[in-house]
């Protein structure tokens, strides 16, 4: 185990070092996607000002501004771009020389992207999480966080990265089949976006999004976001959580699977 | 000038070609996109459906408001400069994204034309038909659920204007597109800088009523999308904001001689990627 995790250390490394040479990108592409953050914020207003209540669906304003955030960041800490990255390979064949390696090959993508994920810890989650909850306490007049739901959100945005990762390497062997990414990518995104809840709580579907909240897109983002916010119980919690963990041994398998029939059909031409 | 425009059907008609050889690409990109866009309005739909009327406030008195099918008009409004624009001069965003970045710009310089206009016209985007298309169909579904007072409203003084002042619309996203893509000549990539700008249409969807003080103004006159899509929809509309329209004008053609001039003068700039 120990030797394994020795053997992925320079891909976590590689990972890091990609993310700060590109950090300006980053920030930029960062700050225009939290701009849909801010335009809800003011559409939110607007609607709880026009409603006679003062929640919807056991949303209050306050709520929904922080649903809003924590399911921005949710989002954005569990993304994977393994269906984009392993899809450029396949087309272009560079995946040639990933296989020939002696290291596990979606083990490499992990790896990589966990270490991205090390330097967006740093430069999303603190600020946003802070800010947030200075927003909260500024509301509400008493510090709102909760250690141990914090340490439960923690834990179930771990299962849910986990889950978007092997679900994304599985999707990411459709380009052998379509040999399409830009297209199949937007459709990946518009599926996450609206089954995990992202634009609007899956509370206000009603019974269709009850059924949502059982899909694995759920687990993505709704499930963790519903935890850091308190609106589900202990018994609920712990029904999400194995639900989220067995999303992820499903998807696992299946990655296996596909990878491995994949594998047979691939052609690389030149080199 | 007519040079240029018949160069410009010459790239049209190889990329339809293009696009006949990759109709899965082109299907696969339509059919997102239209997702997009369903789920958009689905969910804008559910959020209304909480609400008789989505309104502005001040101090617990409403000032104004607006029906869901008023909305969806100004969202609808919202993509037709939007698409044209993106038909037509999509590759903008090559240019922060790769073309600068790889050294792929010389090609662009060694051709006896205008290298802004070689670069707007080589990508014909068909995928933005989508856009366009959804942006009429909506125009049309809202108002025919309109009642009919408000539709009756809407006549070709309205209309007309309207439509003399779509092209300088579709020159504010060309030309935010043109200066943010220009700033690779100097970093060799901006396309994220270019996306941090579009990102802030998604303000002039809505109502511009309903933001702060900084947002109106940044979205009326820095990035001044709400021009393209709030102020010549409520016009055609409800006859408002009248004043908006010759702002309109002047402000797309400051936008775009700022553009032009942040182009020539990072093409003195420009060095070539090294391989």
């Amino acid at each position: 185990m120990k030797r394994r995790l020795r053997i992925y250390k320079p891909f976590t490394r590689a990972g890091i070092l990609e993310m700060v040479a590109f950090r300006v990108n980053f920030i930029f592409f960062l700050l225009g996607e939290i701009m849909k953050c801010f335009v809800m914020f003011f559409v939110w207003k607007a609607v709880y000002d026009s409603s006679d209540s003062t929640t919807l669906y056991g949303f209050s304003y306050d709520n929904m501004v922080v649903y809003l955030f924590v399911t921005f960041l949710s989002g954005y800490l569990t993304y994977s771009d393994g269906s984009y990255v392993i899809g450029k390979e396949i087309l272009d064949g560079s995946i040639a020389m990933r296989m020939i390696k002696p290291v596990n090959f979606d083990m490499c993508f992990l790896f990589q992207e966990l270490g991205g994920k090390i330097f967006q810890l740093l430069i999303v989650f603190l600020p946003i999480t802070v800010g947030l909850e200075a927003y909260r306490w500024i509301v509400s007049g008493c510090f709102m966080l909760n250690v141990p739901m914090f340490l439960l959100y923690c834990l179930s945005l771990i299962l849910a990265y986990g889950i978007n990762f092997f679900f994304s390497v599985t999707y990411g062997f459709l380009a052998f089949y379509l040999k399409n990414l830009w297209g199949t990518d937007i459709i990946k995104g518009v599926i996450i976006n609206f089954f995990s809840g992202a634009t609007v709580p899956l509370a206000f579907m009603g019974g269709f999004g009850h059924i949502l909240s059982f899909l694995p897109f759920a687990s993505l983002s709704y499930t963790p976001v519903m935890i850091y916010m308190g609106m589900y119980d202990m018994g609920q919690i712990a029904f999400y959580l194995s639900l989220q963990l067995v999303w992820l041994v499903f998807f696992y398998v299946l990655s296996k699977l596909v990878l491995q029939s994949a594998m047979k059909r691939l052609v690389v031409h030149g080199g | 000038m007519r040079r240029y425009l018949k160069l410009h059907s010459i790239f049209i008609k190889q990329d339809l070609k293009k696009l006949m050889e990759y109709k899965v690409d082109f299907l696969l990109g339509a059919v997102g996109f239209l997702m997009e866009q369903a789920v958009q309005i689905f969910c804008l739909g559910i959020i209304f459906s909480t609400i008789p009327a989505l309104c502005y406030t001040v101090n617990g008195t409403v000032v104004d408001s607006w029906s869901f099918h008023e909305v969806l008009f100004i969202y609808g409004f919202s993509l037709i400069p939007k698409g044209i624009d993106h038909l037509f001069f999509d590759n903008l965003w090559g240019m922060g994204y790769w073309i600068v970045d790889k050294g792929d710009f010389d090609k662009y310089l060694t051709r006896p034309i205008n290298s802004w206009f070689y670069v707007l016209c080589e990508k014909f985007c068909v995928d933005a038909l989508g856009e366009f298309i959804v942006g009429i169909a909506l125009l049309i579904y809202s108002t025919l659920s309109m009642p009919a007072e408000v539709v009756a409203d809407i006549n070709w003084w309205r209309v007309i204007p309207v439509a003399l002042v779509l092209p300088f619309c579709i020159m504010i996203f060309t030309s935010i597109k043109t200066a943010t893509a220009a700033i690779s000549f100097w970093t060799k990539r901006s396309g994220h800088i270019t996306h941090m700008c579009y990102m802030t249409n998604d303000f002039a969807k809505y109502p511009v009523k309903i933001y702060n003080t900084v947002v109106k103004t940044a979205i009326t006159y820095i990035l001044p999308f709400a021009l393209t899509a709030y102020y010549p929809a409520i016009f055609l509309l409800r006859g408002e904001s009248v004043w908006s329209l010759p702002v309109t004008v002047l402000i797309s053609v400051v936008l775009f001689g700022l553009s032009q001039f942040i182009w020539h003068k990072g093409l003195r700039a420009y060095e070539s990627a090294g391989s």
